[in-house]
């Protein structure tokens, strides 16, 4: 079959940065095509050449043998391509129908807008997903009110709405949890069924196993290999990816980082539940969470499961001090936990890695070194006030060694980095501040197979030096990988308690799936 | 840490607040207003109320849409000069020189908001710098067409301006046509393309929405609205005068601010803003009837200003601290 599309050596420099440089990438049609490599290798890039919204410095790009000029979104949308953005693009204060149909927004004459084709258009296309939102879709909540996880797949139906022939994702799901993961599938499945190509980007190597036919692994900017998925293992990507370590940051060349100690770090590494009980949350009650009450022990990583948006992030942010709590306390230590502002909280010895990054995690116009070290300053001010500038980098650059962060320099704004290595720089930030509660929501969305092992060597770390660690994940995988215990919540409230042998991914699914209304995944 | 903790469903209330708080204002205005000037609800009181209203009024509809887009527009006040002088001198006391008259206004409106959208949405400059400085072109552009007060409107117009259509007076309807018009507007892709780019440009961007050319149609609505307030300028004073607008520019951002909309472009509505723009306009009623020594005034007034300012402000504040 001739290919659909081809692209050919194409390059993009951002600064110091090579983002892309001769990148290659051909697929046919009715093809789901994995676009694979470590965090900052430029995959978004790459995919964002496709959609429009950067214009290579060079290279070509055909779409069915003829060359296609994509000078924006426009021209890409002419073509038939559309995008989800790893770095979503709705905007927040715009219903949720606005978004949908944004851009292409059904009309009247003169150009005033049809609000009931819009709304039927929104409906159409989010029709799919309406378990994720309790089965009633907000078509006129403003956006910024959903949670990650409902945002993606608001801009998933908005992709889908333009009816694309070539169907970019990237890392669609990495706020999903496994049964909405399941209905993108299924769509997607639907759409090669009928010829379209799907460009699929993403972490989780189950899912491209899962549902792509073909992998295209880049490193560097550079394509190294084109895979059949059926003939190769999952060994094997992994090796194609980390072959050579990530781009060493151009401030520290050549610094020695053989990637394969990512790869080599112990799977199985459950701590021991012998310290003593250092947190209690009693009766904890916000507007989403109904009467919380639960200890966890000094090294234990307690896990948080069940369907998306059952409270887990706002037990975390409670916690955190930044939710308005009607009832309950909490006690670290014996001590009553501040839970009135994150200021206190973090003052207490509480960190939080915030799930919606964008907005919670980061300043994305400030420079790298300033999001690394901000939280944790008052540790290295001397009499409270004078900041080193030399310490103040070199906590800043070991937390981007330890991380293998890809930068071109920590005086970059943390906006100019890929996705992954943004949601570095947040965990990174607040691990230098050496807290005694961690809770971490989604800690590894979005970051490649060796930096995952990475995080999840600190975490078990912090745990072993004896800190508390709640971990919320949209990945089952990753909860039972880390956790020694499990808190299934529904509704806001503990429905389940699953410990050492009972956590595995199926129980997850199905003490999460059991308790919802109708089983209508 | 980060005042950026917006957690889910606080911003709705929040916008209604503020709404709330805009609302409570006017009736406080109205209430003072009506105590201390006499028959403030007699027929003649009201009508040369609202005349003086309407021009405030229209610029501010024109400010929201500048700020909904994520800009502002410090040479509307310029623009209001330059449209009422070149209509003054088109019209010069005919009544059949009125359709030309209004055409050349809205000409210039549409003129100075192409300027201005082009200097900001193409050449990149800050619209606060860019703006302020276009405001000096189409100042220094009224002082030619127009070096001195002077010119005269159709006693006609001034006349209509002032009376009433079914017992309702005419200014008042004017301010019932602009809020028409806004409506017409929110139901237009232009404004809803505006709200988006405001909001995030990025996204908007990426979602197809013409970024550029909707800022350019943000500017020149701005203007076009400009060139309705030099209209009833004219209608209300019924002669030219080159310094007219100095005042309204930043009485229209005022409007705005009080009315609830976000100087940070994507949240809020000219609803708000009208009715922002009566409350300053009896604001500097209530300090003209309270007797406030002529010396003084200005420093009233702006006093209330900030203050007003302030409490429109408070439900920004709370929104920002949903922790607390
Ligand atoms: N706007 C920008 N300005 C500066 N540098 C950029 C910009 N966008 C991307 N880069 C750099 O280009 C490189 C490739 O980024 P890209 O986002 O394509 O990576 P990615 O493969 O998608 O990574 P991830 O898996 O983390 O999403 C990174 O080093 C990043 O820092
Ligand atoms: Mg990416």
């Amino acid at each position: 079959m001739s290919a659909l599309l081809e692209m050919t050596g194409v390059r993009k420099r951002y600064g110091g940065v090579q983002a892309l440089d001769g990148a290659s990438l051909t697929a046919v049609r009715g093809e789901v095509h994995a676009l694979l490599g470590p965090n900052g290798s430029g995959k978004s890039t790459l995919d964002k050449t496709l959609a429009g919204t950067v214009v290579p410095d060079s290279g070509e790009i055909r779409i069915d043998g003829a060359e296609a000029r994509i000078g924006g979104p426009r021209d890409a949308h002419a073509l038939g391509i559309a995008a989800v953005y790893q770095q979503l693009s709705v905007v927040g204060d715009l219903t949720v129908t606005q978004n949908v149909v944004l851009g292409l927004e059904p009309a009247r004459r003169l150009g005033f807008l049809d609000h009931r084709a819009a709304r039927v258009r929104a409906a159409t296309a989010l029709e799919r997903f309406a378990a994720a939102f309790s089965g009633r879709l907000p078509l006129d909540r403003p956006a910024a009110s959903l949670g990650p996880g409902e945002q993606q797949i608001v801009e998933v139906a908005k992709a889908l709405a333009r009816e694309p022939r070539v169907l970019v994702l990237d890392e669609a799901t990495a706020s999903l949890h496994k049964e909405q993961v399941e209905v993108l599938f299924e769509v997607v499945r639907e759409l090669r069924a009928a010829g379209v190509l799907v460009v699929f980007t993403s972490h989780r190597l189950d899912e491209v196993f899962a549902l792509c036919d073909r992998a295209t692994v880049l490193r560097n900017g550079r394509t190294v290999a084109t895979v059949d998925l059926s003939s190769t293992t999952e060994d094997a990507l992994v090796q194609l990816m980390v072959a050579a370590p990530a781009q060493t940051p151009v401030e520290t060349p050549d610094a020695p980082q053989g990637a394969s100690r990512h790869v080599e770090a112990p799977v199985s590494g459950r701590t021991a539940e012998s310290g003593a009980v250092a947190l209690v949350v009693r009766g904890l009650t916000t507007d989403r969470l109904r009467d919380v009450s639960f200890t966890v022990r000094a090294g234990e990583v307690l896990g948080l499961g069940g369907l998306q948006g059952q409270g887990q992030s706002e037990l975390l942010l409670a916690l955190f001090g930044a939710a308005r709590i009607t009832a309950g306390d909490a006690l670290l230590d014996g001590k009553a936990l501040p839970l009135t502002s994150p200021a206190r909280a973090a003052r207490a010895g509480v960190a939080l890695v915030p799930g919606d990054r964008a907005r919670q995690g980061m300043f994305a116009s400030r420079p790298i070194q300033e999001n690394l070290s901000l939280a944790s300053m008052r540790r290295r001010a001397r009499l409270k006030l004078a900041l080193s500038a030399a310490a103040e980098r070199r906590a800043a650059r070991s937390m981007v060694e330890r991380l293998s962060i890809k930068i071109g320099s920590l005086n970059d704004p943390v906006a100019t980095l890929s996705g992954g290595n943004q949601q570095k720089v947040v965990i990174g930030k607040w691990l230098l501040d050496q807290p005694r509660v961690v809770l971490l929501d989604d800690p590894a969305k979005g970051v490649d197979v060796a930096a995952k092992e990475e995080i999840y060597a600190i975490v078990r770390g912090l745990a072993a030096e004896g800190a508390v660690v709640i971990l919320n994940s949209s990945d089952n995988r990753e909860l039972t990988e880390l956790s020694d215990r499990v808190l299934v919540l529904f509704e806001g409230a503990v429905a389940e308690e699953l410990t050492a042998a009972s956590i595995t991914e199926n129980r997850l699914v199905s003490s999460a799936l059991r308790l919802a209304p109708g089983e209508t995944l | 840490m980060s005042g950026t903790f917006s957690l889910r469903g606080v911003r709705l209330p929040a916008v209604q607040l503020s709404g709330a708080a805009t609302v409570g204002m006017l009736v406080v205005a109205v209430i003072v207003n009506s105590a201390l000037q006499p028959n403030f609800w007699s027929g003649y009181a009201l009508t040369s109320n609202f005349a003086t209203f309407v021009p405030l009024v229209a610029i501010a509809v024109g400010q929201t849409i500048v700020v909904l887009s994520g800009g502002i527009d410090l040479s509307l006040g310029a623009q209001v000069t330059l449209a009422s002088v070149v209509a003054v001198r088109v019209v010069d006391g005919q009544l059949d020189r009125l359709p030309q008259a209004v055409a050349a206004a809205l000409g210039v409106g549409l003129v100075c908001g192409a300027l201005n959208g082009l200097v900001v949405a193409l050449v990149r400059l800050q619209p606060i710098v860019a703006t302020f400085a276009t405001s000096f072109v189409f100042s220094g552009l009224a002082l030619v067409v127009l070096p001195t007060p002077g010119g005269s409107v159709p006693l006609e117009v001034t006349t209509a301006y002032r009376a009433a259509v079914l017992g309702l007076p005419v200014a008042l309807l004017a301010i019932l046509g602009l809020a028409l018009l806004w409506w017409a507007l929110r139901r237009h892709r232009v404004l809803r393309h505006v709200y988006a780019v405001g909001g995030d440009p990025e996204a908007a961007y990426a979602s197809l929405v013409p970024v550029a050319r909707t800022r350019v149609s943000a500017y020149v609505l701005g203007g076009l609205f400009a060139a309705l307030a030099a209209l009833a300028v004219l209608a209300n004073t019924g002669s030219g005068d080159p310094f007219v607008g100095n005042e309204l520019t930043l009485a229209s951002v005022a409007a705005v601010v009080i009315g609830g909309t976000s100087l940070a472009g994507g949240r809020g509505g000219a609803g708000g803003s009208m009715l922002g723009a009566i409350v300053l306009a009896l604001v500097t009623n209530i300090v003209f009837f309270a007797d406030v020594p002529t010396t003084y005034r200005q420093l009233v007034n702006g006093a209330v200003i900030i203050l007003a300012l302030a409490l429109a402000g408070i439900p920004a504040l709370q929104k920002r601290r949903p922790a607390a």
